[in-house]
């Protein structure tokens, strides 16, 4: 037998064993973005390039999402293991079947608002009788839905009520004024129409959070049958933690997120100004209690909002089951 | 003779009633409350039955040709065996609901959200019916300007051309920019998709009248608007009717993929796309059926027309 043909055979065989062993040293975890890289997700890739993932032997891919993608499709259908989603959405998709299940509550106030052209005559929501307002879809309108039904308007227009369109995710519709209101976010499409060129005495500002109608937003989710593996779990208590310990950093240093959001960001289309503005109010809505935990009196209130609307309510019967601690207990030990 | 006949008309009564008796016991066991398919052999054995019966049926009857309207009755056969495939293989193996639906939950969501998806039909049918006539009219004039005038042949076909290469999600939120959110600018985004294909086959067509017959024409001292409207108009019909059929479909694909890009809250694609998200996709499927019904029924409209107006044709020759 000539041992020389062995030789690369041998060689292989310990090259893939060293390399196995390797990574059994960092378990891989795929998160699902809500929208594309931006200081929105600021803690996400803090963690990631400081090395806090690897830290807890975590080996984390994150995948921005953009328009047209609805994390909890992507969960449903296996593209990732933990998903950064809104409570609305989540719990509407948990209704119908797709058992997910919120682990961490990262934004504890609502940064969703409704932006008005001083010019339309609209001083008051009593004034949106009659008037165009445009709102995003994707599990993105249950809000609006709720506090339209709280306002007694129907969304359907005529003389009593609103028209309503579906607008992109743009806000060229307020500078041509073909909305008289458009969504935005106090982080985002509000300083897109600054950037337009609009003054903000041009502008009327309706926050959800002031109207009493708003919902819980980032928050972090994973399935049921995740949380039921132990190693699984496991790794979603490592993963929250650091990137608790990510988001913390970001709020205190938001030049550096900014800085590595901008590194992160593969389409180039980010500004650095556009993404300082958006750390800052971004850090507001983080708050600063304990980074990550879910108050149940906000779980409530969202859960209460939710199931208010009498024609086409969100969610026809409470959740249970929707939410659990122990992924964040888990994270804090 | 007459003994034969009537034996196999037995056999095909007999055949007919075992299929259909089949049909409704399988249908039964699998929407009770018992084992899945899988776990019975029983079923498994009723399937193969049924299949073999229902190839010999549709065998049977395709060769069926007269009278006319039995002609119909194995395309709907097959249709109804697909849809009964469906129905099993959904509801016998637990498929989620959220990755394909039954035709029963979509014939139900059909009927409960009918006065939403009727509105929603009614406005996307205006945007594809005006898409379609601008489209199609000026790709018609288009045509014969450029048949008229030879600078503009060599011109202006490559830059259509180009038009027909626009991918409908580029243009369509440009056009909602340009014509505001309702209904014209998915009208638009359908008059520039169907332009092209019309200017190109009516341009064929207008080409395709025998030499000869011009050259008759010629003798005949006709000028180019009595030639053009009583040989080359005439004989380019089936080409034109060609584009009409391809821009009946095209129309309604780009009105509902341009409802995509802002829209008020109503329109066949705007309800699929937020139905989607809220994963209501039996919704999705009935809004899905009805574009599907809309465009065959448009198509086949002018189907009609075709067989009325170009009756000469070889292709009708039986």
């Amino acid at each position: 037998m000539n041992f020389k043909h062995l030789l690369p055979a041998v060689a292989l065989a310990v090259a893939a064993l060293g390399a196995h062993s390797q990574a059994q040293a960092q378990d891989k975890l795929t998160l699902q973005l809500k929208w594309v890289t931006q200081a929105q997700f600021a803690g996400y890739y803090v963690a990631k390039d400081k090395g806090f993932y690897k830290d807890v032997g975590l080996d984390v891919t994150i995948k921005a999402g953009g328009p047209d993608i609805n994390p909890s499709q992507v969960i449903a259908g296996g593209g990732a293991d933990v998903i950064v989603d809104w409570m609305p959405s989540a719990l509407a998709t948990r209704e119908k079947g797709v058992a997910i299940v919120n682990i961490a509550q990262v934004f504890q106030t609502s940064g969703m608002q409704l932006t008005c052209r001083k010019d339309s005559g609209i001083k008051t929501p009593a004034d949106f009788k009659g008037k165009t307002l445009g709102v995003w879809f994707f599990g993105n309108e249950y809000p609006f839905l709720s506090w339209m039904d709280k306002l007694g308007l129907k969304t359907t227009g005529g003389a009593d009520g609103v028209k309503v369109l579906k607008q992109g995710f743009n806000v060229d519709p307020l500078l041509q004024k073909q909305a008289d209101c458009i969504s935005t976010m106090t982080y985002n499409e509000y300083w897109q129409l600054i950037d337009a060129g609009m003054k903000a005495d041009q502008l009327l500002v309706f926050k959800y959070q002031d109207q009493g109608v708003a919902t819980l937003e980032d928050g972090l989710y994973a399935t049921e049958k995740s949380l039921a593996d132990p190693k699984m779990a496991a790794n979603l208590a490592k993963f929250v933690k650091a990137s608790m310990k990510g988001w913390d950093y970001a709020v205190k240093n938001q030049a550096e997120a900014v800085k590595i959001v901008l590194k992160n960001d593969a389409s180039g289309a980010q500004k650095e100004a556009h993404q300082a503005r958006m750390m800052g109010e971004i850090a507001k809505l983080v708050g600063t209690g304990q980074t990550g935990k879910l108050d149940m009196k906000a779980y409530e209130s969202t859960v209460a909002t939710l199931m208010k609307g009498k024609s086409d309510p969100v969610i026809t019967k409470k959740p249970a089951g929707a939410t659990t601690d122990k992924v964040f207990m888990a994270s804090l030990k | 003779m007459v003994r034969k006949g009537s034996a196999s008309t037995w056999v095909a009564g007999v055949g007919f009633v075992a299929l259909t008796a089949l049909s409704a016991g399988i249908l039964m066991q699998v929407h009770g409350s018992g084992p899945r398919a899988q776990e019975t052999p029983a079923l498994w054995l009723a399937l193969a039955a049924w299949a073999a019966l229902a190839v010999l049926a549709l065998n049977r009857l395709a060769l069926l040709q007269q009278p006319k309207p039995l002609r119909l009755l194995a395309p709907a056969l097959l249709g109804a065996a697909l849809l009964f495939v469906w129905e099993v293989g959904v509801v016998g193996w637990n498929v989620p609901r959220v990755l394909l639906p039954a035709p029963h939950a979509v014939a139900q969501a059909l009927s409960t959200r009918w006065e939403v998806l009727w509105p929603d039909f009614l406005q996307t049918a205006i945007a594809v019916l005006a898409g379609f006539a601008l489209g199609s009219g000026s790709g018609l004039a288009a045509a014969l300007l450029c048949d008229r005038v030879d600078f503009l042949k060599r011109g202006l076909l490559p830059l259509a051309g180009l038009a027909g290469a626009v991918p409908i999600v580029g243009i369509a939120p440009i056009m909602v920019m340009w014509f505001g959110f309702d209904w014209h600018s998915k009208a638009a985004v359908a008059a520039v998709v169907t332009f092209f294909p019309m200017l190109v086959n009516t341009l064929a067509g207008l080409a395709a009248s025998d030499t000869m017959h011009r050259d008759l024409m010629r003798t005949y001292a006709a000028s180019h608007g009595v030639t053009l409207a009583k040989l080359r108009l005439p004989g380019a019909l089936p080409f034109i009717f060609n584009a009409l059929k391809i821009n009946s479909t095209l129309a309604l694909i780009s009105a509902i993929v341009a409802e995509f890009f802002g829209s008020p809250i109503y329109g066949l694609g705007f309800r699929i796309s937020a139905e989607v998200a809220r994963m209501n996709v039996d919704v999705v499927w009935a809004a899905i059926a009805l574009a599907a019904l809309a465009g065959s029924l448009f198509y086949g409209l002018i189907a009609l027309m075709e067989r009325g107006l170009t009756f000469w044709h070889p292709s009708y020759r039986q």
